[in-house]
């Protein structure tokens, strides 16, 4: 099984149509997928016609197990399940520590009705809290869209510094450029800047910034499924498949 | 949270649908068109005995789960075992299947499959339905498997209810096969007989024996289609219980009866022995290989290909035979024979009610296993272990024969440690059967020029290998009886076998 959470430090990049577009890529392939909306602010669960459930909260008396499964949603889609947006920290915490361990309650919990995961996608609140933190130890791989302007670029170099300073693997990072345009110069110069001074690290795909992104919320579908033949639905497809092969 | 097989006869309009699930509305799915479907399963039917049901329609292969779960992959496959299959979630389902049966067409019908979906006020799906309509002829099941999404079970729980209330009944997929198939009877390899207490020996023998030669029988058309090597196997073994009904049933037939008999299913099955054989050395391919190393396959090879030249010119002999006129004029007469009761003369112990004559051939034979047994120590020649493999080959016959007369719990107890030390016996003699007959292939000339310089290389060093491992199992064999003759074994034998007034 393996982690991937979609975060970045600045809002209103992309990272939730990324997150939505990865588990419904995932999915299609055959993995099991999982997508936790932990954004408060996000719309995992919405895309997905979700209702936040309200169990999670009042069923503090059950078991961690029950808690959990309970509260797991199945999305329209083969292999994709949800797990919507209230989960405290201190759950989370937990949750994350039982997924990770195969011998815990939860693992075999899900083991037992077919429906353990292969991965699980995270959807992370924008900001650096305790809340991110845990993520980054968790999870294997940090997905960070970054859209090629002065401001994000500073916003990216903050994310690394921290990781650097906190000791984590900056290698976890797999930043890729979002809501890109063409015709921008600035994009084009920031774009060739980036990928020279982090070398290797960006991904060689890119988003175009593109209204089929944002009709996610009419159509409350992910990208793929409703435009999977257009530019934007097309790059969804490279970006995980690029990310396939380098994790 | 699980799915949920229901059958009901009638076609529910989407109305009555939202009716079941309280604030959900119904959906329906595309109209589809009748589609053939094609029943697969091996001849043992052991899909359907395992409670599922595979069916091949549209280019899809369909397991539904006995729950009602639908698993589908496309259908295109190099051939008709379940390793054939194309890597899906189908053939990862039956890899609980034998793997040296194939699937056969066992029956052809037509299916129309609807599906509906149950949706709340944001058109996220509920549950899942898929009506599924079989026919054959006048005849139908219509089938209702719901399938839920995890954290919606509310709408599954008001739906089976409400289906439930109106008519449903839980469901099973093998009614595929009981109303559209009735003459599909499952094949039976080992026969399950009991006897009334006042049964006597000569008329049990005649039952079982009947009822190896009906399995003989089922396995002809399979060995002449050549389906899978199964066919054959199970033949012989049907034929070999005979043989052995013949030879442990001391007295219970005329001497000079006897002796005919014997010959006549010897003469029976001495004609399939070559190509078993050869089934055997073909199937066992990858276990040759992996004994050596790389440099020596190329003699394997050449062994194996002369292996499936000779198979093809055995199965013809086989099929031939079993085709025959004669054949089945004798098949045939036998089957009256031990059908008939008096056809065959009666020996002097025939008489006896079966529980007594099962007892005292029960215990006259575990006598000789243990006296036999008791001779062997690590130097004793290997005749003699032969010699204590087939004595335990013959208990386990007439403790199988006649098990359904004693204590189920008690003949467990007793067959589990004799297996133990069987299976140590086993391997001892096929490493013996199988050097000699390499040795054999060596000296036929059947492999001739360069095959046969390159070949004699392979073989050689099998051999040597074959041989230590027999060694290996040959060791074993002190300790292995040791575990076998335990005080617990030898009060279960006296008890069931041996005390005056035990159960009969």
């Amino acid at each position: 099984m393996k982690i991937i959470a979609c975060y970045s430090n600045k809002g209103g990049v992309g990272k939730t149509a990324s997150a939505v577009n990865l588990a419904y890529a995932y999915a299609q392939s055959g993995a099991r997928t999982l997508l936790c909306d932990l954004d408060p602010q996000g719309a995992s669960g919405f895309y997905f016609r979700v209702k936040p459930s309200k169990k999670l909260k009042e069923a503090k008396f059950f078991e961690d197990v029950e808690r959990f499964t309970k509260a797991i949603r199945g999305s329209d889609y083969e292999n994709l399940d949800i797990l919507p947006a209230n989960l405290t920290f201190r759950d989370f915490d937990i949750f994350l520590s039982r997924m990770k361990n195969s011998r815990s309650r939860l693992k075999k919990a899900l083991q037992g009705v077919d429906g353990d995961y292969d991965v699980i996608l995270l959807d992370c609140p924008p900001n650096l809290s305790a809340l991110s933190e845990a993520v980054f130890k968790a999870a294997d791989h940090i997905v960070v869209p970054v859209i090629p302007s002065t401001l994000t670029e500073r916003t990216f170099a903050q994310l690394v510094t921290f990781f650097d300073e906190q000791g984590l693997k900056a290698k976890k990072l797999k930043p890729f450029f979002s809501m890109v345009q063409a015709r921008k110069t600035l994009h084009g110069d920031t774009m060739a800047r980036m990928r020279k001074s982090y070398k290797g690290r960006f991904m060689d795909t890119h988003l175009p910034f593109s209204t089929d992104v944002e009709k996610m919320g009419v159509h409350r579908e992910p990208t793929m499924a409703f435009a999977g033949n257009r530019p934007a639905g097309k790059a969804y497809q490279a970006l995980w498949q690029e990310l396939e092969k380098r994790t | 949270m699980s799915n949920q097989l229901l059958s009901y006869p009638k076609a529910l309009p989407l109305s009555d649908w939202s009716n079941m699930a309280s604030g959900l509305s119904a959906q329906a799915g595309e109209d589809v068109e009748p589609s053939p479907f094609t029943v697969l399963d091996c001849f043992d039917q052991s899909i359907r005995q395992s409670g599922r049901l595979l069916i091949e329609t549209e280019g899809a292969l369909v397991l539904m789960e006995a729950d009602g779960r639908l698993l589908r992959q496309p259908a295109a496959r190099k051939g008709n075992f379940v390793a054939d299959l194309a890597d899906g979630p189908v053939k990862h389902h039956l890899s609980d299947m034998s793997p040296l049966r194939c699937l056969l067409d066992l029956g052809q019908g037509e299916l129309v499959k609807d599906q509906l979906r149950l949706v709340d006020d944001e058109e996220k799906t509920h549950l899942r339905v898929d009506v599924l309509r079989f026919s054959k002829d006048n005849k139908t099941v219509s089938l209702m498997a719901l399938t839920p999404v995890r954290g919606y079970d509310k709408a599954q729980k008001q739906v089976t209810k409400g289906l439930l209330t109106a008519g449903a009944s839980v469901a099973t997929p093998g009614q595929i096969q009981s109303v559209l198939f009735p003459d599909l009877v499952p094949y039976v390899a080992k026969p399950k007989l009991s006897f009334a207490p006042e049964t006597t020996a000569v008329a049990a023998a005649n039952q079982i024996i009947a009822a190896y030669l009906s399995v003989a029988r089922q396995n002809e058309p399979g060995t002449i289609a050549d389906f899978d090597t199964e066919f054959l196997h199970d033949y012989r073994v049907a034929l070999r219980k005979i043989r052995s009904v013949l030879s442990l049933f001391k007295g219970v037939y005329g001497d000079a009866a006897t002796a005919e008999l014997k010959q006549r299913f010897s003469d029976l099955m001495a004609p399939t022995g070559a190509l078993r054989d050869l089934d055997v050395y073909l199937l066992e391919q990858d276990y040759y290989f992996d004994m050596l190393p790389e440099n020596l396959h190329e003699g394997l090879r050449l062994m194996f290909e002369t292996f499936a030249t000779d198979r093809k010119d055995a199965l013809t002999t086989v099929t031939k035979r079993l085709k025959s006129v004669a054949y089945n004029r004798e098949m045939a007469e036998l089957q009256v024979m031990f059908e008939t009761p008096g056809e065959i003369v009666q020996g002097p112990q025939g008489g006896l009610t079966v529980g007594d004559y099962a007892k005292r051939l029960i215990w006259k034979r575990y006598r000789k296993v243990c006296k036999t047994a008791a001779k062997i120590d690590d130097q004793t020649p290997d005749e003699e272990v032969h010699e204590l493999r087939i004595s335990c080959k013959k208990l386990r016959y007439l403790i199988e024969f006649f098990a359904p007369q004693f204590d189920g719990a008690e003949i467990k107890a007793i067959l589990k440690p004799l297996k133990k030390l069987q299976d140590n016996l086993g391997l001892f003699n096929d490493y013996s059967v199988q050097q000699e007959s390499l040795q054999a292939l060596i000296s036929s000339g059947r492999l001739k020029g360069q095959t046969a310089l390159k070949a004699a290389q392979s073989i050689g060093a099998l051999i040597s290998i074959l041989h230590g491992r027999q060694l290996e199992e040959r060791a074993r064999v002190v300790q292995s009886f040791a575990g076998f003759d335990s005080q617990g074994t030898r009060e279960r034998f006296r008890t069931l076998f041996h005390e005056k007034g035990a159960q009969s």
